[in-house]
């Protein structure tokens, strides 16, 4: 589904970014990406999504080369960020209402997408109040209805937990249970390792910038009792040029 | 409450012109960007330099060194007016920092003040480029006394007061009003327009009433001006007669009462400040939304339709495109109220202006485009485009089409009085339609090129994009200067050969605006 392929990217005048990742996402996979501050997930994310150039590597979705058809790639995925600054002009509905018309959703879909959604998040009252009412939690609901909204297969998320109140998160995990089941696929970045040890079935951690692990939840957790201590254990022990592959070795 | 005012103070002043930003950065775009800014700057300044002090000269050479101090208070009294009421609410009532400032002990009255002194800072440097070309002219030519020098001082750093005092007042007001609606960005921009306007026809109505004719001001060309001068600004005509007589007490007391108005305005302000920033950074949320019926559209229309609804949703957005627009109507509907043949016959213009009037509707239409800086204004937002399956060419396309759109209904009307008041006929009525459409067309694509090179994403606060940005000034002005070198290329122009003239400049701004548009796509 989403093959990342010796990824490189660094920053003009600074030491952060990515040096040489890659990391396949196959069809089913709930991928977990987990890594201190400034790791460089969220810039990996970035540049999955096509919001960054890459300085080298490739990033192919469903087979096609992020750099050769960015437009076919991108109506494949759905990416929500961090700290999802949204339209605040408009309001919630109108919002959805422009991602609906960019993927060409029918108008039938996609009002039963938002009901659905909306009603299971709890904003559907909130949908005809400009966003710039929102909270950050609103915010980050109204980003993934607009990202449930065209049925992506791929769905990129960074920090997605971030700023939802626990029974926004526990239906996040079902949406996120449901879409893998039907065979898409989630990559996204968190720092909640309790959730990445119970929603995940693959892990990568990175440490600045570089992939120190990657594999099977199974794999990963045949080094410790939890995916913190292991994670602890992981980055500290990591050298700088330490970097293991997607073989799963640690 | 002095030391707390110091703080804030220096907060303001650390970053003024983004000087902070680009002393820290690393970033080497964030450097280049700021040279290109700088660059621009000193170009526009330049010419105001070079402006103000030729008119310093020319007044001098025609003997009336005496109105020299007092028409340069008029010119920079009136800069710092205009610009003050559009944009003395956005400054004032910034939203950046709001909830920070509030949350320390600090007072409301330190933070108007502070503020109060950012936009002082802002506008002295304007009045100074006006003011100390012209002056220098002045006292090499005259050689007044040490008085006259030492007057000087007090008179320079006071004109600011009294126009900022007026123009706060006025988007105090306008802000006031406006944060209690709504739709508050439109009705802010439409009474900021409104505003201007309204100054524009007073001034009009003001010089309009000197009862000399074009021969008497011929004769007493001094006199007159004086006293257009005095009618226009009264208080220049008297700190202007302290400065030419080197009557210092009279500069200082000047400098005092100005300061003494411009703190009690401050004053005034500072007791509604809270209020109108409450009205302004709350919005109702209703929570009652229902499911309704959804339509799917075509996708250059939703975004055409979003970039509308961004348009809109700024006030300073808004109030410093459309005054263009406005203008152009206001220029043609006073064409046709005054006659065109008063401005085409008038045996005073030695060339023949007709031609002209096509370049003169486009650019003061494109004295401000929106496209230059929608780029720019997307600021954080940007990932979302950035994220979507949308071509470029979807994305450009929708910000022309805005801009093209929302200028249609205000181009129709200038060409419906055009047409009244000067009926063309034939090519010149063509050529009436055409030139001021390829223009306004030219200036969006060149708007959003220039955008395309110089974004301005990290923003907190709109003003930065659309008053000093890169973009705006050398982007949002395209259209202007290109317009206003077709002018002189028009005046000079033999009429025998008008029509070919407008025809070449035509073609070559459509096919400029045709490479450039498949350029940025």
């Amino acid at each position: 589904m989403l093959q990342i392929e010796h990824l490189t990217k660094h920053y003009k005048g600074s030491s952060k970014g990515i040096t040489d990742l890659s990391l396949h996402i196959a069809p089913g996979d709930i991928y977990g990406f987990i890594g201190h501050n400034g790791a460089g997930k969220t810039t990996t994310l970035k540049c999955v999504a096509g919001i960054q150039d890459m300085d080298a590597g490739t990033v192919r979705i469903h087979g096609v080369d992020m750099r050769e058809d960015p437009i076919e790639c991108k109506r494949q995925f759905a990416y929500i960020p961090d700290n999802p600054d949204i339209y605040s002009y408009l309001t919630g509905i109108q919002y959805l209402d422009l991602i609906a018309d960019v993927f060409r959703v029918g108008a039938r879909e996609r009002e039963e997408r938002i009901k659905k959604y909306g009603d299971a998040f709890g904003i559907t009252p909130s949908l005809g109040d400009l966003i710039s009412t929102y909270s950050h939690g609103m915010k980050q609901k109204l980003a993934l209805i607009s990202a449930l909204v065209h049925c992506p297969r791929l769905l990129l998320l960074d920090e997605p937990f971030v700023g939802l109140d626990p029974k926004a998160s526990v239906i996040l995990k079902e949406i996120m249970r449901g879409i893998c089941a039907e065979g898409g696929a989630i990559f996204f970045s968190t720092h909640v390792l309790d959730v990445a040890e119970r929603l995940c079935n693959k892990v990568a951690i990175i440490k600045a910038g570089k992939l120190v692990a990657s594999g099977s939840m199974e794999e990963i957790m045949e080094r410790g009792n939890t995916l913190e201590a292991i994670f602890m254990e992981v980055v500290e022990d990591a050298g700088e040029d330490q970097c293991v592959g997607e073989s799963g070795a640690l | 409450m002095r030391a707390r005012i110091n703080v804030l103070v220096r907060a303001e002043l650390c970053n003024i012109y983004g000087w902070n930003v680009f002393r820290s950065s690393r970033d080497k775009k964030v450097k280049k960007r700021a040279w290109s800014m700088l660059a621009v700057w000193a170009v526009l300044l330049g010419l105001l330099v070079f402006y103000m002090g030729g008119l310093s000269y020319s007044l001098l050479f025609l003997g009336m060194g005496d109105v020299v101090p007092a028409y340069l208070t008029v010119i920079a009294s009136l800069l710092v007016f205009f610009f003050g009421i559009l944009k003395a609410g956005s400054v004032i009532f910034r939203r950046e920092g709001y909830d920070i400032l509030c949350a320390l002990p600090v007072s409301k009255t330190a933070i108007v003040a502070s503020r109060f002194v950012r936009m002082y800072v802002e506008d002295l440097l304007i009045v100074l480029v006006v003011l100390l070309p012209g002056i220098i002219v002045y006292v090499w030519e005259v050689r007044p006394g040490l008085g006259s020098y030492l007057a000087v001082v007090p008179w320079a750093v006071s004109v600011p007061f009294i126009p900022m005092a007026g123009a706060i007042m006025i988007g105090t007001l306008i802000t006031g009003i406006s944060s209690r609606m709504r739709y508050k960005s439109v009705v802010a921009a439409g009474l900021s327009v409104l505003a201007v306007l309204g100054v524009v026809y007073l001034s009009s109505r003001i010089a309009a009433m000197g009862d000399g004719s074009g021969e008497d001001l011929l004769r007493e060309l001094s006199v007159h001006t004086s006293a257009l001068l005095e009618k226009l600004y009264p208080p220049a005509v008297w700190v202007s007669a302290a400065v030419v007589k080197g009557q210092l007490w009279k500069s200082i007391l000047w400098a005092g009462c100005s300061l003494a108005v411009f703190a009690a305005v401050a004053a005034v302000v500072s007791r509604c400040f809270h209020w109108i920033c409450q009205n302004l950074y709350t919005s109702p949320a209703e929570h009652s939304y229902e499911m309704e019926r959804l339509e799917q559209s075509p996708v250059l229309a939703a975004l055409c339709r979003r970039e509308l609804r961004r348009y809109l949703a700024s006030s300073v957005y808004v109030s410093n495109t459309i005054i263009g627009p406005v203008m152009g109507c206001v220029m043609a509907g006073g064409l046709l109220a005054v006659g065109a043949e008063t401005i085409t016959e008038n045996p005073l213009l030695p060339v023949d202006v007709e031609g002209a009037i096509p370049f003169l509707l486009a650019g003061v239409f494109c004295m401000m485009t929106p496209a230059a800086t929608s780029i720019s204004m997307e600021g954080k937002d940007i990932w979302i485009l950035k994220s979507l399956p949308l071509t470029t060419k979807a994305v450009l396309d929708a910000k022309i089409l805005m801009n093209l759109l929302l200028f249609l209904p205000f181009y129709i009307l200038a060409e419906i009085l055009l047409f009244l008041a000067l009926r063309p006929g034939g090519l010149g009525g063509v050529w009436l339609v055409l030139i001021p459409a390829a223009i306004i067309l030219f200036s969006c694509v060149y708007g959003i090129t220039i955008d395309l090179h110089f974004p301005v994403l990290d923003w907190e606060d709109e003003v930065r994009v659309v008053k000093q940005s890169a973009s705006a000034l050398l982007g949002g002005m395209g259209g202007f200067l290109l317009a206003f070198l077709c002018v002189v290329g028009a005046l000079w122009i033999p009429a025998e050969y008008r029509d070919v003239y407008s025809g070449c400049v035509c073609a070559v701004i459509l096919l400029t605006a045709g490479i450039l548009y498949r350029y940025i796509i």
